[in-house]
């Protein structure tokens, strides 16, 4: 198996089954350093499953490698250089702020307690360590959590629905945290998240998954070259439908239709030309695997 | 590896608050017990100035060594009782309500290991629980001790002479660290069993792990008419192998007409050496040790997705 010297995670044909479902299809993949991953799909497609089995929280057949280890076989060693939020809830309720942070002082090697007092001096946690989880907001756990994870020195970063229930500007200001205080080149982040457009202008590669498969695996340079969305109307609608777009939808009563590969001399004479949403390329992409 | 066994068994003690609230609200009532007892009987004033005129002038050094000891005993055998309902509860909670609260999804998430976390949580219940219940049936020796000085002062005693000229406290806190260590290494098999059922439950530890105690003796009645089963999960109740055999006679001498010093001391009864080379301890232990495998295996391969 060749794997490029920057690769940080490699799958080939993992798969996993719950009894005769198969969540996680034969998928193979390979991430980078220094990426910004989103894995996307809908409710059930596997995103979690396959999260876990790049943790090591569950077993799964054929070759995965994470850091160059095997995630399910050595959790602990792997558990020193990845990050994990499953979701704001997880943060034990009953904990105290300071007891938190004295626990994964002693418990991870590359925790920094300065670095995490100095990032939760910036949030409203700061005035609380005496607080129970419980007794902290929504979103104030979720800027504990991170602030814990941002002061881990950890080479992987897996996030999963981060932001689930937090309002608008919480998940804003998490993304934006995310960027400034955790990221660099030498970091890799993987997430996975129903708000695909909060945070499509960060990510650097975007993988789609649906019933277990991998069904788009792309940098987001790409897309806007491989993708493209045409806004036509009447004879040039149906002269561009001739071409085979991947996708069609109505849009004030004009024609909005997606295309693969495009020939964009072509199709500019049919009308406006646009880079589309990692939504609407999602939506396409779903219908047609499902078409 | 040590650091982080007492960063996990601090975080027990840290959740499960009962390990030491406990003991400390049992020391509370027996205290105020026995002081509401002192208060009680000083209204029959002469009945006390002849009790203690007996205990200065008729009763020896042994009589009143035993009358302490008797009266400590009492109140360790409460605190005993407290702790194996609370050591059932603390084990069958210890890997349940992670799951049940998701946190497990964030202990997971460091570097620790499954075998290390099921193991600080077998050494909370083994040991860190009774050593927490040892230092409170100590407090509430030394706080009784001197309640009682007070009252013995008050009702004009020697109380240097009455209460702690005749207390052995080294021989009955030895004896008491012992006997409740002991009791916890004995009765680990269920705490084991506890462990494992609250690893793999997804609901009710508490009826999970005590149906199959009653149900499984009644199907072994009803198909082989044995009892062996029952007999080795409620046998284990009865009698732990760490007492000498106890010879009534032998506590009071007929000629000098006076209790025996050397059988007040609680020590002389204990036989550490008779525990320790009891097969029943060690078949115990290595059950003990099966079931919290069987836990450390569930909490790593069980998918809860």
């Amino acid at each position: 198996m060749e794997t490029a010297m920057n690769s940080l995670m490699s799958a080939r044909g993992v798969s996993k089954h719950f009894g005769k479902v198969c969540a996680v299809d034969n998928v193979s993949f390979d991430i980078e350093k220094g990426k910004i991953v989103g894995l996307i799909g809908p409710n059930g497609a596997g995103k979690t499953t396959l999260l876990k089995a790049v943790l090591g929280l569950t077993e799964c057949e054929g070759e995965l490698s994470v850091l160059g280890l095997d995630p399910f076989r050595r959790r602990k060693e792997l558990m020193q250089n990845i990050c994990f939020i499953a979701d704001v809830a997880v943060l034990p309720r009953w904990i105290r702020v300071c007891q938190l942070l004295d626990f994964v002082e002693t418990t991870h090697p590359n925790f920094s307690r300065d670095k995490a007092e100095l990032l939760l001096a910036k949030t409203k946690v700061d005035s609380r360590r005496d607080a129970r989880v419980r007794e902290l907001s929504k979103g104030m756990v979720a800027q504990l959590h991170l602030a814990i994870i941002a002061a881990i020195d950890a080479r992987l970063l897996v996030l999963d629905e981060p932001t689930l229930g937090l309002d608008i500007i919480f998940r804003k200001e998490f993304y934006a945290n995310l960027l400034s205080d955790y990221f660099d080149e030498e970091r890799t982040i993987l997430v996975t998240t129903h708000q695909v457009e909060e945070i499509e202008n960060i990510l650097t590669d975007i993988m789609f998954i649906n019933e277990g498969r991998i069904i788009l695996d792309a940098s987001m340079d790409s897309l806007g070259e491989d993708y493209v969305e045409l806004l036509a109307s009447g004879e040039k609608a149906d002269r561009a439908r001739a071409i085979g777009p991947i996708a069609e939808r109505d849009v004030f009563g004009k024609k909005v239709m997606l295309f693969e590969k495009p020939d964009r001399a072509r199709l500019e004479q049919l009308g406006e030309l646009h880079t589309p949403s990692v939504a609407d390329l999602f939506v396409a992409k779903v219908k047609g695997a499902a078409a | 590896m040590i650091g982080h066994q007492l960063a996990l068994i601090k975080r027990e003690i840290w959740e499960h608050r009962s390990i030491y609230v406990t003991p400390i609200a049992i020391a509370v009532v027996v205290s105020l017990v026995s002081l509401a007892g002192m208060v009680t009987v000083s209204a029959f004033d002469k009945e006390v100035n002849i009790a203690l005129f007996g205990a200065a002038n008729i009763a020896g050094d042994a009589e009143r060594q035993a009358a302490l000891t008797v009266f400590f005993l009492g109140t360790s055998w409460v605190f005993l009782f407290a702790l194996a309902i609370l050591t059932t509860f603390y084990s069958l909670d210890s890997l349940y309500a992670e799951r049940k609260d998701k946190s497990i999804l964030f202990w997971r998430s460091l570097p620790i290991t499954d075998a290390e976390t099921v193991i600080s949580k077998l050494l909370t219940a083994v040991f860190v629980l009774p050593l927490f219940t040892v230092a409170a049936i100590i407090a509430t020796h030394l706080v009784n001790l001197v309640i009682t000085t007070g009252w013995v002062m008050v009702k004009g005693g020697n109380a240097a002479h009455l209460v702690w000229g005749s207390v052995s406290l080294f021989d009955n806190w030895v004896a008491a660290l012992v006997v409740t260590v002991a009791s916890a290494i004995w009765m680990s098999p269920f705490i084991g069993w506890f462990l494992f059922v609250s690893a793999f439950t997804k609901r009710s530890p508490l009826l999970m792990a005590f149906m199959p105690l009653i149900i499984v003796p009644i199907v072994e009645w009803i198909f082989f008419r044995s009892k062996i089963f029952a007999s080795a999960v409620f046998g284990r109740g009865e009698m732990i192998p760490l007492f000498r055999e106890m010879d009534i006679e032998h506590f009071f001498d007929e000629d000098r007409m006076q209790v025996n010093k050397e059988a007040v001391s609680l020590l002389a009864h204990i036989d550490i050496g008779k525990f320790l080379l009891s097969p029943s301890v060690w078949v115990g232990v290595v059950v003990c040790g099966l079931f919290a495998t069987a836990a450390i295996y569930v909490r790593r391969y069980r998918d809860d997705s």
